[in-house]
């Protein structure tokens, strides 16, 4: 499992509105998508999405609704709702703002202090 | 519509659990296959990629729960599990339940009749609308700094008060007119209060029957009418409500009755029993008595401080106009006081004749006890859960071991303390609702000092609110304990353990005995400040008085055209004002019942506290001294002991001769031991003490010397002439030649009371212009003012006591009686060796008494720093009075003795075979 990164506690729901923002997908679709746009570098406990998922539904960030996926079999097809989208905007520029402060603290030079 | 949103989302996952799991599951099943076609087509053979796939997905179950979890839903839907299985295993332990509810039932009950007396007494005590802004201004003498007394003005000065503030909702007045009402043959005297005639709206209590006084009352020309009190119309009346209606005549107007008031409606004055609308009369303006007293009601909003100080400028401005009034001091203060402080304050009606010992003071004593009181109760619970717990160790080691987390686990203790508070809770409350009407009945049953007599003492809201807070209180302190106890061990040796707790920590028997300890010496602080409390009121009601009180009935009268006075001296003081009194009481002394009647000008037991300055011809000393005028039936009427010589004789009185009875105080600081009989006193400047009467006083004897001279003819035991608890002023009796006050006083065969009716039929036989400015038997009067209130305390510290005390027997019992059942194989073994039944006893009795006896030092060690607060509430008596200290230790070592008793013959007849095998 070596180049895979452990999940900071919190960013599972961030990469569930992200990946549901690209189009309604079910829970598995949900995992894929963001193994497939992470090149694998993230590790999910596959089980560990169901609970999020939920509470999502339940913040009323995301839609369910029971459809037919890709390999004909019945899915709960997940959807980003208008609050939702706003909630990614806005974790998302949360996480953008923290990363870029951690990354110049993480590169501050001996000499630049 | 989120809220219904939610609210259909909560019916449904209630409702429809089973469907939401179905479709959880469903979802995660397709998961799971869709991982294993994708693990298939990489090369893994169908059986190995579901088998993979499930493995990575995780525990299916873990993962529903979490999302159960994120439902607050779920923590509703496992309250109510927790409480079934509450409900359950209680119900499995009839006797453990029994005994629990049992003490926190009258724990809960307790504190919520106590909090309901305190709460209504002293936060709720009027009956009208917005009682807590009542407002009564007062103003203090600058200089003397004495006590705020209640500001009295005419009526103009009323109606400027009333338009200048502006921090006043309204101001109104009252006063008090001693009333004789007329219904045909029959005739009354009443204790009236004329009020302005709004006054009823400003106080917002509708009546009993008909209705109040209303403003349109007081207007010129309107019909003249008038209202009584409940009780009053219960026991002049019969209760008949067709006299409202009715007319009668008032101090010889016609007036219509219009109402009944109702029983809790006293606050204008509590003793009042009949009122009219009061008319402004220009005439009555310059008469003294038709002046009010003020209650106001301060705006919303505005403090008491705000009020205050413009009531301050108001009465300054007052007092400028009126330079000669003195209702106004030279220097003085004024202020509002809220209506119940004043009256139970030092400057309410509590001041006259006053033990001294507060109402509000007790009232905080009283909740004091009460919550030490629920402690105790609490204590007892928690060491009966903690046993239970014990014996209960398996049970909870097993839960635990199949994944109840920690939480969950003292969660579901928690609960069963709480189904066992809520049903205390319930059996207090109860309890309580029995309690409260006899002591709202014995409140109100008589008119004290210094309580309103409105309070309703119930199960209002607040008290209902409090009894759910020391519900919810009582759950935490009794259930978390062992609930953190049962958690907090080793589930291995639990689960090896033979589930009886007989492996019991040596930790545990330790907190059980220190339950026990607290408990002890809880009841001890208690029993100590009931026993206090008795101690004084016994003390305090065994005061001799120097007089005996019983069956005496103390009347003074006057005529009626002196209504709002003192009696009219002028008249009484004339040949025929003095015939006429002789007629009066002659026609007393004739009737039946009456044993006999005597003359004097004070109340009995409140003489004269000061007078002229007496001496001794020739002697040097000199003091003040109280006169008392008296006839010569004063000593055997009132009781009053003759030490020696004698009483003053007919003659003496009739031709008013210098003749004097000294009182055991006088004479001895005059002469020391010497017999002072024929000696004489003399009385320094006694005309300017009769000459302030002068004017009335037409039948003196001829005019002497400044100074008087009296011969001492007897020396009477000290009567306590300045209040039951202060010790005898000096005092001398003489002959009627000051004042011209009387009272009549009758000793009675029968309770005075019932007497009553027929000494005023005789006095107005003679007279029916006579009006009776006092009428009350004396012990009554004595009651209300001295001893109502510390036998208040008693009443209700008392029960309060005996609870503790039957809670600690509980606890006491309960925890020697588990302690025996657990050592009973360890008393099998030492039977088996030898031991004899007297050493088992011993053994478990000596337990038993360690506890006790530690309790019983704490408890007294606590008492001794505690029981200062009570010093203002307890008389006569020390704080650290060693004998209730001491009787209160004996009464806890016998109780706790018998409590041990049982578990120790049960101990004691354990049979060794059994007690070996015994599991």
């Amino acid at each position: 499992m070596t180049g895979q990164a452990q999940l900071l506690p919190g960013t599972l729901d961030l990469l569930i509105l992200k990946a549901v923002s690209l189009g309604p997908l079910h829970g598995y679709g949900i995992l894929l998508r963001i193994e497939q746009v992470s090149r694998r570098a993230l590790l999910i406990e596959q089980g560990a999405l169901y609970p999020a998922l939920f509470r999502l539904v339940r913040q009323g960030l995301l839609t369910a609704s029971w459809g037919k996926s890709d390999n004909n079999r019945r899915a709960k097809f997940y959807d980003l709702t208008p609050e939702g989208r706003k909630r990614l905007r806005q974790e998302a520029s949360d996480w953008n703002r923290l990363v870029a402060a951690m990354t110049s603290v993480l590169g501050t030079q001996p000499e630049e202090v | 519509m989120k809220f219904l949103a939610s609210l259909r989302s909560l019916c449904s996952s209630l409702f429809h659990r089973k469907h939401i799991d179905s479709e959880m599951d469903e979802e995660m099943r397709l998961h799971i296959q869709n991982r294993a076609d994708d693990l298939e087509r990489s090369g893994f053979s169908r059986v190995d990629a579901e088998r993979r796939a499930r493995i990575e997905f995780g525990g299916v179950e873990r993962f529903k729960e979490e999302v159960r979890e994120t439902r607050w839903e779920t923590h509703l839907d496992s309250l109510f599990r927790d409480f079934r299985y509450a409900l359950r295993s209680l119900r499995k332990d009839r006797r453990f339940v029994g005994v629990a509810v049992f003490a926190l039932a009258l724990g809960i009950g307790a504190s919520t009749v106590v909090f309901s007396v305190f709460y209504n007494l002293l936060f709720n005590a009027f009956a009208a609308k917005d009682a807590g802004r009542l407002v009564v201004p007062v103003i203090e003498d600058s200089e003397t700094s004495g006590e705020a007394y209640s500001l009295w003005t005419s009526w103009a000065d009323l109606k400027y008060l009333r338009e200048r503030n502006h921090v006043f909702e309204d101001v109104i007045g009252f006063r008090t007119v001693r009333s004789i009402v007329q219904d045909g043959a029959r005739m009354f005297q009443f204790d009236g209060a004329w009020v302005t005639a709004d006054a009823f709206e400003f106080y917002g209590v509708p009546a009993f029957l008909g209705r109040g006084i209303v403003s349109e009352d007081g207007e010129a020309g309107a019909p003249k009418v008038f209202v009584l009190s409940y009780g009053t119309w219960k026991a002049e009346f019969g209760a008949d409500p067709s006299i409202v209606g009715k007319s009668f005549v008032v101090n010889g107007e016609p007036r219509t009755l219009v109402g009944v008031m109702p029983q809790k409606f006293r606050a204008l004055d509590p003793w009042k029993e009949l009122f009219a609308p009061a008319r402004w009369n220009p005439d009555a303006e310059k008469n003294e008595g038709s002046k009010f007293r003020l209650l106001a009601r301060v705006k919303r909003g505005v403090t008491f401080a705000a009020a205050s100080a413009e009531f301050d400028v108001l009465a300054k401005q007052l007092a400028a106009m009126h330079p000669k009034d003195d209702d106004y001091p030279k220097k003085f203060s004024a202020r509002v006081v809220g209506a119940n402080d004043y009256l139970m304050g030092p400057s309410g009606a509590g001041t006259v004749f006053n033990s001294k010992i507060q109402l509000k003071s007790i009232l905080y004593d009283l909740l004091a006890a009460v919550l030490v009181l629920l402690l105790i109760a609490c204590s007892n619970v928690a060491n009966l859960l903690l046993a239970r717990a014990t014996a209960r160790e398996k049970e909870l080691a097993v839960r635990a071991a199949l994944g109840a987390s920690r939480r969950q686990i003292i969660w579901q203790l928690l609960t069963e303390s709480l189904v066992l508070a809520m049903t205390a809770c319930t059996a207090g409350c109860a309890l309580a609702w029995v309690a409260m009407k006899a002591v709202d009945g014995a409140i109100h049953q008589k008119t004290w000092a210094g309580m309103s007599g409105e309070a309703a003492v119930g199960l209002n809201g607040p008290v209902l609110m409090f009894a759910g807070v020391v519900t919810l209180m009582t759950t935490l302190i009794c259930g978390s304990a062992p609930a953190l106890n049962a958690t907090r061990r080793d589930l291995q040796a639990q689960l090896a353990g033979n589930g009886k707790g007989t492996g019991d920590g040596f930790r545990h028997g330790k907190v059980r005995a220190g339950l026990v300890i607290g408990q002890v010496a809880l009841s001890i602080v208690l029993l100590i400040g009931a026993g206090l409390m008795m101690r004084s009121l016994h003390l305090l009601t065994h005061i001799d008085l120097g007089f005996n009180p019983k069956n005496i009935l103390a009347a003074g009268f006057a005529p009626a055209r002196s209504i709002d006075q003192m009696p009219d001296r002028a008249f009484i003081a004339s040949p025929e004002g003095h015939a006429r009194f002789e007629r009066v009481v002659e026609k007393i002394r004739e009737l039946p019942g009456v044993v006999s009647v005597a003359v004097d000008n004070t109340f009995p037991g409140y003489g004269p506290s000061n007078g002229p300055k007496v001496t001794v011809p020739g002697g040097t000393r000199v003091e003040m001294a109280g006169l008392d005028e008296c006839d010569e039936n004063c000593a055997d009427t009132l009781g009053i002991r003759i030490v020696a010589g004698r009483w003053l004789s007919r003659d003496e009185v009739v031709t008013r001769q210098w003749a004097t009875v000294l009182n055991q105080k006088l004479a001895h600081d005059m002469f020391g031991d010497e017999n002072p009989v024929g000696k004489q006193l003399k009385v320094k400047d006694f005309d300017r003490w009769q000459n302030e009467l002068q004017r009335s006083f037409r039948m003196k004897p001829e005019q002497i010397a400044p100074d008087a001279t009296f011969e001492i003819v007897g020396v009477a035991g000290d009567v306590k002439n300045a209040g039951p608890q202060q010790p005898a002023m000096p005092m001398a009796f003489i002959p009627p030649m000051i004042t011209g006050d009387f009272i009549v006083q009758v000793r009675t065969k029968v309770d005075p009371g019932l007497m009553m009716h027929t000494v005023q039929q005789a006095v107005w036989d003679v007279d029916r212009n006579e009006v009776f400015w006092i009428f009350d038997p004396l012990s009554e009067v004595l009651d209300q003012h001295t001893y109502a209130t510390p036998e208040f305390g008693v009443t209700l510290s008392g029960p309060l006591a005996g609870i503790a005390l039957l809670l600690v027997v509980i606890g006491v019992f309960s925890v020697m009686a588990y302690t025996v059942s657990l050592r009973t194989q360890e008393i099998g073994v030492r039977m088996a060796l030898g031991a004899q039944r007297g050493e088992i006893l011993r053994m478990v009795l000596r337990h038993g008494m360690v506890l006790i006896a530690a309790g019983i030092c704490i408890g007294v060690l606590a008492s001794f720093g505690l029981t200062r607060f009570l010093k203002s509430q307890i008389w006569g008596v020390s704080a650290t009075d060693p004998w209730t200290f001491g009787a209160v230790a004996a009464l806890v070592v016998i109780t706790g003795l018998a409590a041990c008793l049982l578990p120790a013959r049960r101990a004691a007849s354990v049979d060794p075979l059994v007690g070996l095998r015994y599991e």
